[in-house]
């Protein structure tokens, strides 16, 4: 007997769910699947999925708030990386990409046989690279997935001050609070460079949130270095001698 | 011998200017004047000399601009039922013998060399045929030149307003309710292809707000059927604004981008107002969306507006207004036309 394929539907219109829900059914007589969930939203997508995992998600591309592309981008960081199929009714350049980099997509309105096709092909791929989705997204992502205790949380990347290597995650800090990721710094720093400029081997800072620059003294009879301070955080983060001129750049 | 004619050749017939629109008005007091200025200017061996000489013939044109400008709109409703070459001969021989009037009536300001007066009437003729003849020609190329835009905008227009994101979308819509809830789905289908007729009607120029209103509510009346409790509407019409005529196909590709562009991007949805209203003058079209905040990126809105800037121009000249207002959550366009009753 063959486990079921786990099918998880994002789209943010009541009636394509039902739809895709109806034809997911009609496709069950030929191929072993089941409907683990739905999903509205990309952060109602996240919680669920980070909860009950799935094989194959379907994924609406236009849709309020966080669109299919930037979801796919974080459901790609998962332990266990789902297989994304897009579904748009009429996205010309979003088409053209897909098959540009082979991946997979769905027109609506979608045909039972279509479907059923993509999902005994998709069964026996890889999901996406990164690199892919990152050349059909060259914007980079507005919000960083947290995982917090079995919940994703979702920071908007312009709320973010800084962000710091520690040992095994990075630390996240918004004006509110601290989150740990296990995002690498590197790639945080590639993705986000317009945003974020690095001033410590460990630490990447919004320039939009840099406030000013303070002369500070390291430890006792430590030579002076600069640090930095941020809007709204008391704290101030020291600067390394290397990147010492990002004082005269922003100062 | 009968001449073959493709059914896409349907040019355009020549008419003459309006000389009761104000666009006509103006264009012509400002070509005639800067013309002066132009003359003043190649006389002239000095700038105090160019001044002068302007000053004086602005002095000379306006009494017999303005005299004929003003016998043209008196006339205008007899000149627009004759045929374009009647019609142009008319106006160039008002035009002739105004400026022949003011010749012979008052020789000391217009007839410049005393001793030569046969030459003075026949220039003041030339002179007054010969510029409303450019001005003629002026109109004639002008709208010739916008009238293939209006072609392109009406085609424009049909595939900006169907537009295939809302076609497949309300499709596969449909596919989602027809098991469950076929009536609906019947319902919807209806509305879908009413929508379709009425959008692809072959247009006449102006259409009563009325159809505009009926056709606006089919398309919002499917929109809600896939946005659900997203699309929030707010209708606020005055009575006899209804009656007013307006180019078709006004009010649908606006309530189309506000849903694009605004109710679709926004998780809650939100409230589309569309308000209606006439001083008995002007009749003033305003529709009001939010949006998401985002760094300004309107592009998407602009096509469907282009092309209704562009049938404004043509149909009102610079008689219709047009107004956006982007702000930073919400997006307004306010559409001034002039109210026009059915005859």
């Amino acid at each position: 007997m063959v486990t079921p394929l786990r099918v998880f539907v994002v789209d943010d219109e009541p009636l394509a769910r039902n739809r895709l829900r109806e034809l997911l059914d009609d496709c069950a007589e030929a191929l072993p699947l089941s409907l683990v969930g739905e999903a509205g939203n990309g952060l109602e997508a996240l919680d669920k999925l980070s909860l009950t995992p799935a094989d194959v998600v379907l994924v609406d591309i236009r849709m309020p708030q966080m669109d299919g592309i930037e979801l796919a981008q974080h459901l790609n960081k998962f332990p266990q990386p789902p297989i994304i199929v897009f579904t748009t009714a009429y996205d010309v350049y979003a088409i053209q990409a897909f098959e540009l980099h082979a991946v997979d997509y769905l027109l609506k309105p979608i045909r039972q046989a279509r479907l059923l096709d993509t999902l005994n092909r998709v069964r026996l791929r890889a999901p996406l690279g990164g690199e892919v989705l990152q050349q059909l997204q060259p914007e980079s992502r507005k919000y960083l997935a947290i995982h917090e205790r079995g919940k994703i949380l979702l920071i908007p990347i312009e709320e973010v001050l800084y962000l710091r290597a520690e040992l095994k995650y990075v630390t996240v800090r918004t004006i509110q609070r601290e989150y740990l990721t296990e995002e690498s710094l590197t790639a945080l720093e590639q993705e986000f460079a317009s945003r974020f400029v690095r001033i410590h081997r460990n630490c990447l800072v919004a320039k939009a949130k840099i406030e000013g620059f303070e002369r500070a003294m390291a430890g006792p009879g430590g030579e002076a270095h600069w640090t930095v301070k941020l809007k709204g955080l008391n704290e101030t983060l020291p600067i390394s001698r290397r990147q010492q001129s990002i004082v005269r750049e922003f100062g | 011998m009968p001449r073959a004619q493709s059914i896409n050749q349907n040019p355009m017939p020549d008419t003459l200017p309006n000389c009761r629109s104000s666009g006509v008005v103006l264009r012509s007091v400002a070509l005639l004047n800067a013309g002066v200025l132009g003359i003043a200017l190649i006389q002239a061996s000095s700038w105090s000399d160019a001044l002068a000489y302007g000053l004086r013939g602005f002095a000379l044109l306006e009494p017999v601009l303005f005299s004929v400008l003003l016998l043209l709109y008196l006339l205008q409703p007899r000149l627009s039922k004759l045929p374009y070459r009647q019609g142009a001969t008319v106006v160039i021989a008002i035009a002739a013998m105004i400026s022949l009037l003011f010749c012979v009536l008052w020789p000391a300001v217009y007839a410049l060399t005393a001793d030569n007066s046969y030459f003075d009437l026949t220039r003041s003729v030339l002179l007054g045929a010969g510029s409303s003849a450019v001005l003629l020609v002026y109109f004639r190329l002008w709208r010739q030149a916008l009238s293939p835009a209006l072609h392109e905008a009406r085609l424009q227009a049909l595939r900006a307003r169907i537009r295939p994101h809302f076609l497949f979308n309300t499709l596969n819509a449909v596919l989602g309710i027809v098991r469950s809830q076929p009536k609906r789905a019947e319902t919807a289908l209806e509305d879908m292809s009413d929508l379709f007729r009425m959008a692809m009607e072959e247009g006449h120029d102006l259409t009563p707000l009325r159809k505009e209103i009926e056709l606006a509510r089919r398309y919002l009346a499917l929109e809600e059927m896939r946005l659900g409790e997203r699309l929030q509407l707010n209708w606020e019409i005055q009575p006899e604004a209804e009656a007013a005529l307006v180019p078709p196909l006004l009010l649908q590709p606006l309530l189309e981008n506000a849903v694009y562009h605004g109710i679709e991007c926004l998780p809650q949805g939100g409230v589309i107002d569309v308000r209606i209203s006439t001083n008995g003058r002007e009749l003033v079209l305003e529709i009001a969306n939010p949006h998401p905040e985002k760094r300004g990126d309107f592009k998407g809105h602009k096509i469907a507006l282009d092309n209704i800037r562009e049938r404004l121009a043509l149909l009102f000249d610079v008689e219709a207004r047009y107004q956006v207002d982007a702000a930073r959550d919400h997006y307004r366009v306010r559409i001034t036309v002039p109210y026009l009753l059915e005859a």
